[in-house]
Parts: C-alpha cells; sequence; structure tokens
C-alpha cells in the first residue's frame, strides 16, 4: 500500500501562560492509503493535537508531515486551505451541521463551495444520501433528526468531494452503543467502496472491533501500534 | 451559492431579522426626513412662487434693480407681443403669468369721507377675472379666503386678514388706493374690500393686496405693461431644474432684445431669473443641501454603529458554521466575501422595505398633507400651514444607498474578527459545539 500521510519526529510543543506544554513528543509514523484506523488514549493524551496537524490547521513545533510527499511546513494559510478543500473531509463529534439546512443540502454545501452548479451534482449527492441511509429524510433539517442520523449526514458531507483521507475527532462520543455501531459500520462499508482512508481518533473501545490498525497515546508519546494480522486480530 | 445565502437569510431569522429591521428603520427614517424636508422645502418654494418671484421670472432689469421702490414707470410694455414670445420660447411645462407688482398707501374713509385709517402696503395684480384664469387655483384663492368672497366685478380687492384686522377693515367697506402711475404721476383709484386672504405667510398676510391684472392696469395708467412674468413649472418638476431651463431661456433672450417689440423703451432690459435668484433662496438650498447631508451621514453612522454590533453577535452566534467553513478549506477572504454577500442582501432587503415604509408616508403627506394649524404662521417664513412631504428619486437613493453601505460596512468590520480566527483550535472549538 502507498503511504498517504508520512509522520516524521513531530513535536507540539503549547506554550501556556509563562510554561511549554509539550503535547507530542516526537511522534513518527506512516498511514497508508484507504487505512482505516484510529488514535486511542485517555483525554490530553494528543489525539485531538495530531489530527489538527493532520488536517493543516496548525503547525507542528518541530518535525515534518509529508501529504503525497507535500511538505505541510511548505505550505502558507491560503496553500493549507486548499490542500483541506482538495484532499480532506472532517468529521466532528458534535456534527456541527448547518442547522437551517436540510440534510441534502448540507451534503451539497461543500460541493457549492468549489463553485459546482447545484444540478450538475444533484444526483451524486442524492446517491451519497443514499448510501448513509437517509433517503427518507433528505428534506429534513438537523433539528428533526437524531443524533446517529446527524452523524450519517456529517460522514456524507466529509466524503461528498471523494477525498482520500477522512479525520473523525471522537465521531461515536455523542452516540449510544446501537448508533455507534451502526455510524462505524457504515464507515467501514465506505471506506472499502470509496477507498478513503479514515483517521479516527476515540476513547471508545467499540471502535476497536472495526479498526485495521490501532495506535495507542498517553502523554503524547506512541505507547503501542497494532495492526490487524491475516486472522483478523489486532497485534 | 448566492441562492444558498438567500436561503439562510430567510431561514435564519436570528441572523438576518434584526439587521433587517435596523437597515429598514434607518432608511424609512432617511426617506421621511428626505421627503418630508423636500415637501418643506417645495412648499416653501411655491407660496413664495405663487406669491412673489415665480419659479421663473422675467424682469425689466431697471425694474429689478430698484424693485423696493416699486418703481411702475419701469415696467415692461408690449405685454401681448412678450406674452406670446415667452410662451413660444420657453419649456413648454412652464406657465406664464403677468403681474404686476405695485406698492400704494392704502386709506380707509369713515362715513364722512375722513380718512380713518392708512397705511403703505404691497400688492400684486394678477388675472382674477378671466374665465380661463389660473391664478386661482395657483394661489388656491378658495382655500385661503377667510372672510368674504373673491372678486367677480371690476375694482375690487382681496386684503390680507392681518392688514385688515390693522385697518379695521370688513369685507363690504371701499378703500383707496394711492400710487405710482407708469408716467410718474399721482394714481388714485377706489376699491370695494370683497374677501379677506389668509397665505399663512405673515410677511404677507400683514401687507398684502390682491387686485385683478386689468384692474391695476387702468388705475396705473399701464395699458398692456405689467412688471413681471412669472412663469410656473408643474409641481412634479423638481427645483433643481430652475437653473437649467432658466439659463436656456437666458440665451434665447439675447435674440429677443435684438429685434425688440415697439412698445419696449431704449433702455428696456429684460432678464429671466430663476427663483433661486432670488430672496436669499440660494442660501436656503445650500443649507437643506447640508441638512440632508448631515441627516443622511447621521443615519448611516448610527446604522453602521448597529449593525457592526449585530454582525459581531452574528459571528459569535455562527462560530460553529464559521468554523465549519476553515475547515472545510475556505479561506478566510472568502468566508468574509460571503459575510460581506449575506450582508448586501439584508440591507438590499431592508432598504427596499424602509424606501416603501418611508415613501407611504412621504406620500400621504405630499398628497394629503398634515396640518401644522398656526404653528408655523408665528415665524414669519414662507411655509404653508399645512406640511407636506415629496416624494422624489433622490429621496429614494439616499436611503437605498446608506442602507447597503451601513450593512455591508458594519459586517466588513466585524469581518476583522473572522480574518483573523485562527484554525489551531478548530477541532476542540467545534468539538464545544
Ligand atoms: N491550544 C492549546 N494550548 C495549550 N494547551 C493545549 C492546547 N491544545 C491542547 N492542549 C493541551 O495538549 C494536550 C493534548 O490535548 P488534546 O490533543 O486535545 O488531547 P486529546 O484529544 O487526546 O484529549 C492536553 O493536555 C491539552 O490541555
Ligand atoms: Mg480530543
Amino acid at each position: 500500500m502507498d503511504t498517504l500521510v508520512k509522520i516524521e519526529k513531530v513535536v507540539k510543543v503549547y506554550r501556556v501562560g509563562d510554561e511549554d506544554f509539550t503535547a507530542l513528543h516526537d511522534i513518527s509514523l506512516n498511514i497508508e492509503a484507504g487505512a482505516f484506523m484510529s488514535f486511542v488514549g485517555p483525554s490530553g493524551s494528543g489525539k485531538t493535537t495530531l489530527l489538527n496537524l493532520m488536517g493543516g490547521l496548525d503547525k507542528p513545533t518541530s518535525g515534518n508531515i509529508f501529504f503525497e510527499n507535500i511538505n505541510l511546513k511548505d505550505l502558507n494559510r491560503t496553500d493549507l486551505a486548499e490542500y483541506r478543500r482538495k484532499n480532506l473531509g472532517f468529521i466532528f463529534q458534535t456534527y456541527n451541521l448547518l442547522p437551517v439546512y436540510s440534510v441534502y443540502e448540507n451534503v451539497l454545501f461543500p460541493l457549492l463551495l468549489d463553485g459546482e452548479k447545484e444540478s450538475a451534482v444533484r444526483q451524486k449527492v442524492l446517491d451519497l444520501v443514499e448510501k448513509v441511509g437517509l433517503s427518507d429524510q433528505v428534506n429534513k433539517k438537523p433539528a428533526h433528526l437524531s443524533g446517529g442520523q446527524c452523524q450519517r449526514v456529517a460522514i456524507a458531507r466529509a466524503l461528498v468531494k471523494q477525498p482520500s483521507l477522512i479525520l473523525a475527532d471522537e465521531p461515536t462520543a455523542n452516540l449510544d452503543a446501537e448508533n455507534s455501531y451502526q455510524v462505524l459500520e457504515l464507515m467501514r462499508d465506505l471506506n472499502r467502496q470509496l477507498k478513503a482512508a479514515f483517521v479516527f481518533s476515540t476513547h471508545d473501545e467499540k471502535v476497536t472491533k472495526y479498526v485495521n490498525r490501532e495506535i495507542g497515546l498517553e502523554d503524547g508519546r506512541i505507547i503501542w501500534d497494532k495492526k490487524r494480522d491475516g486472522n483478523g486480530v489486532l497485534e | 451559492m448566492i441562492r444558498w445565502i438567500l436561503a439562510g437569510i430567510l431561514r435564519d431569522k436570528t441572523r438576518s431579522l434584526f439587521p433587517f429591521l435596523v437597515v429598514m428603520l434607518g432608511v424609512a427614517l432617511v426617506v421621511y426626513s428626505v421627503g418630508f424636508m423636500e415637501g418643506v422645502f417645495m412648499g416653501m418654494i411655491d407660496t413664495t412662487a405663487n406669491l412673489d418671484t415665480g419659479h421663473l421670472r422675467f424682469v425689466n432689469k431697471p425694474f429689478y434693480d430698484e424693485e423696493h421702490l416699486n418703481p411702475m414707470d419701469r415696467a415692461l410694455a408690449a405685454q401681448k407681443e412678450t406674452g406670446k414670445w415667452l410662451r413660444e420660447n420657453s419649456d413648454p411645462k412652464v406657465q406664464w403669468s403677468p403681474r404686476i407688482r405695485w406698492g400704494a398707501i392704502i386709506d380707509v374713509p369713515d362715513e364722512k369721507g375722513e380718512t380713518r385709517s392708512q397705511t403703505p402696503m404691497i400688492g400684486m395684480a394678477l388675472d382674477l377675472l378671466s374665465s380661463d384664469s389660473t391664478e386661482i387655483e395657483r394661489l388656491q384663492l378658495k382655500n385661503a379666503i377667510v372672510q368674504g368672497e373673491l372678486p367677480k366685478g371690476p375694482k375690487e380687492i382681496l386684503l390680507g386678514d392681518q392688514l385688515a384686522e390693522t385697518l379695521d377693515v370688513k369685507p363690504g367697506q371701499t378703500v383707496t388706493l394711492i400710487g405710482q402711475t407708469f408716467d410718474g404721476g399721482l394714481a388714485t383709484d377706489n376699491y370695494k374690500v370683497v374677501g379677506l386672504v389668509r397665505f399663512g405667510v405673515s410677511a404677507m398676510d400683514k401687507k398684502m393686496g390682491l387686485i385683478d391684472l386689468a384692474n391695476a392696469q387702468d388705475t396705473f395708467y399701464m395699458e398692456d405693461t405689467v412688471t413681471d412674468w412669472l412663469g410656473f413649472f408643474p409641481s412634479h418638476v423638481p427645483y433643481t431644474d430652475y437653473r437649467k431651463v432658466s439659463s436656456e431661456l437666458q440665451s434665447r433672450l439675447a435674440g429677443f432684445r435684438e429685434a425688440p417689440p415697439q412698445g419696449w423703451a431704449k433702455d428696456d432690459f429684460p432678464i429671466v431669473l430663476s427663483i433661486l435668484d432670488q430672496r436669499n433662496m440660494e442660501n436656503m438650498e445650500s443649507m437643506f443641501k447640508l441638512v440632508k447631508k448631515i441627516i443622511v451621514g447621521v443615519f448611516i453612522l448610527l446604522m453602521i454603529l448597529v449593525l457592526w454590533n449585530a454582525s459581531l453577535l452574528n459571528g459569535i452566534h455562527r462560530y460553529g458554521e464559521l468554523g465549519l467553513l476553515l475547515a472545510l478549506g475556505q479561506t478566510h477572504k472568502k468566508i468574509v466575501w460571503m459575510l460581506g454577500l449575506e450582508a448586501f442582501f439584508i440591507g438590499l432587503l431592508g432598504s427596499l422595505s424602509g424606501c416603501l415604509i418611508g415613501g407611504a408616508v412621504v406620500y400621504y403627506m405630499q398628497e394629503v398633507g398634515i396640518n401644522m394649524g398656526d404653528a408655523f404662521v408665528q415665524t414669519g417664513m414662507m411655509v404653508n400651514d399645512v406640511m407636506r412631504g415629496r416624494v422624489t428619486l433622490e429621496g429614494f437613493l439616499l436611503g437605498i444607498g446608506p442602507g447597503l453601505v451601513a450593512s455591508i460596512f458594519g459586517s466588513l468590520i466585524a469581518s476583522v474578527a473572522i480574518f483573523n480566527r485562527s484554525e489551531a483550535n478548530l477541532f476542540r472549538e467545534l468539538e464545544a459545539g
């Protein structure tokens, strides 16, 4: 498998008042194209920080992050926005749907921002809404949907531009067990169909059953890195 | 994208209703104030024009130079020929009225014919008796009569009601006018007071009398001679057009002076003036313009302040949405542009609604008027009792412009905060919901 993201000796230091706080210590790892993996660890272990850096939302204090051989360090603010627009999808713990727009419109939105004409992409959006199982809700507003349904809309929105990397920060944290399983299953199916890499952060053990790779974080350090072997066991 | 933004504005009342109302109210007030001022100013212009200067005035320069003395001997002869020339050579919208501006001593006799009271007065002679006269309508004389009736026969006079009060005369009594004839002699003639008029302009009501033009020509030996030709525009022509028409006519006048009517004297030199050249109207006009600018400026400033705050609140209210846009890879510039576009639409809708509301009130004032009673009579200003508005295109433009400017400006100032927003904490911010 090709390497999609290469993280090389990344250190992230936050300045808090007069003191430096090191949130990530010397992290190195590769993420393959089409991966389905998670970072697990207790709160404060640095999961979100790592996703932030991969998303080009913030820069490492030292070290490099390559996305398909582009060093994110070399990109300015505008380039980074373009990097996100072209390559990334985001899924958030609290969905962050736009409340005044329907399911259909929420999924359509990233395409509109890219200057697409609605008529040209209408079918594509509807197909995706069907894929996430919300055809019956297509004209509803987020307020009329359950948490699980909202997260499905967010997944469809993240995927609509066919990005190669989806970053999902604690995607199941606000969902009950039943909905968590459904959402994880959906993401796994889409990962197989669409070949987009999914990278989660989570402290939810339910996620473990689904991912192909799990990296443990503690105090900003990788403490283990397990991949599913031929027998389907994480090791 | 534009449909998307419009949908957002219409569906999310919290983001659009308040700025919409602010713009609507502000614009309504601007349109109303401007319309009201236009109305007052036009009312002032029209009253002055009707009783004194016309919108345009064709007058002999030697008369004009000494008009405070009412030099009847400097009046302009060849009334018929002059009138014909004016009608043929000026803008067809203008109606020309021949007038005689006269001054006299008015003498009120007692039963024995001895002088009971006497005072100098000024007067205007105008066509009151011909059946096709436009003057009665123009001066709204039927409304202005507070006692008695309009002249119906020869040598009848209307007096300003305050003048009549000072002189203690009532309709039905006969008075004597003692003045100067065209050739410099003494003119005396008896007139019967038939009615008292009030124009709501105390300068006039205290001093003025109106007689028929033909009677005046008889009394002052001024056959085929008048002191003034007053030109009147229909009320829809804005005062700003007067100067242009006036100078057009002025330039044609040179030809007329080359080949003058036979009756004109050697040193007769008629000129054309617009009302804005007389009675200090030009200063009034520039003051009026200044006040308009101040009003519009103040409203823009107030609207910007309020909308700036509203946009800041909006930015907080939609923190998540804007963060999402950043995460989706929108540049800060694009986001500010989108918000600006949104503000533009809200501003446009608000401005149009404000124009409708403000315009409706002004239209009501224009058509119906609000009677202010005696409130203005005391001031001596040339203002009518009835406050009127005036619907003008400028009034609407003065409303829509500021509405849009304020809306967009307010949003842009607030956008500085968005511009400076960092992406570094988006995940954490968006987690907070
Ligand atoms: N902007 C910041 N400024 C200072 N400290 C931060 C900032 N963001 C995160 N941290 C700290 O970095 C550590 C890792 O945070 P985070 O990546 O959010 O952990 P996780 O997502 O695993 O809970 C925490 O101790 C947190 O307090
Ligand atoms: Mg976190």
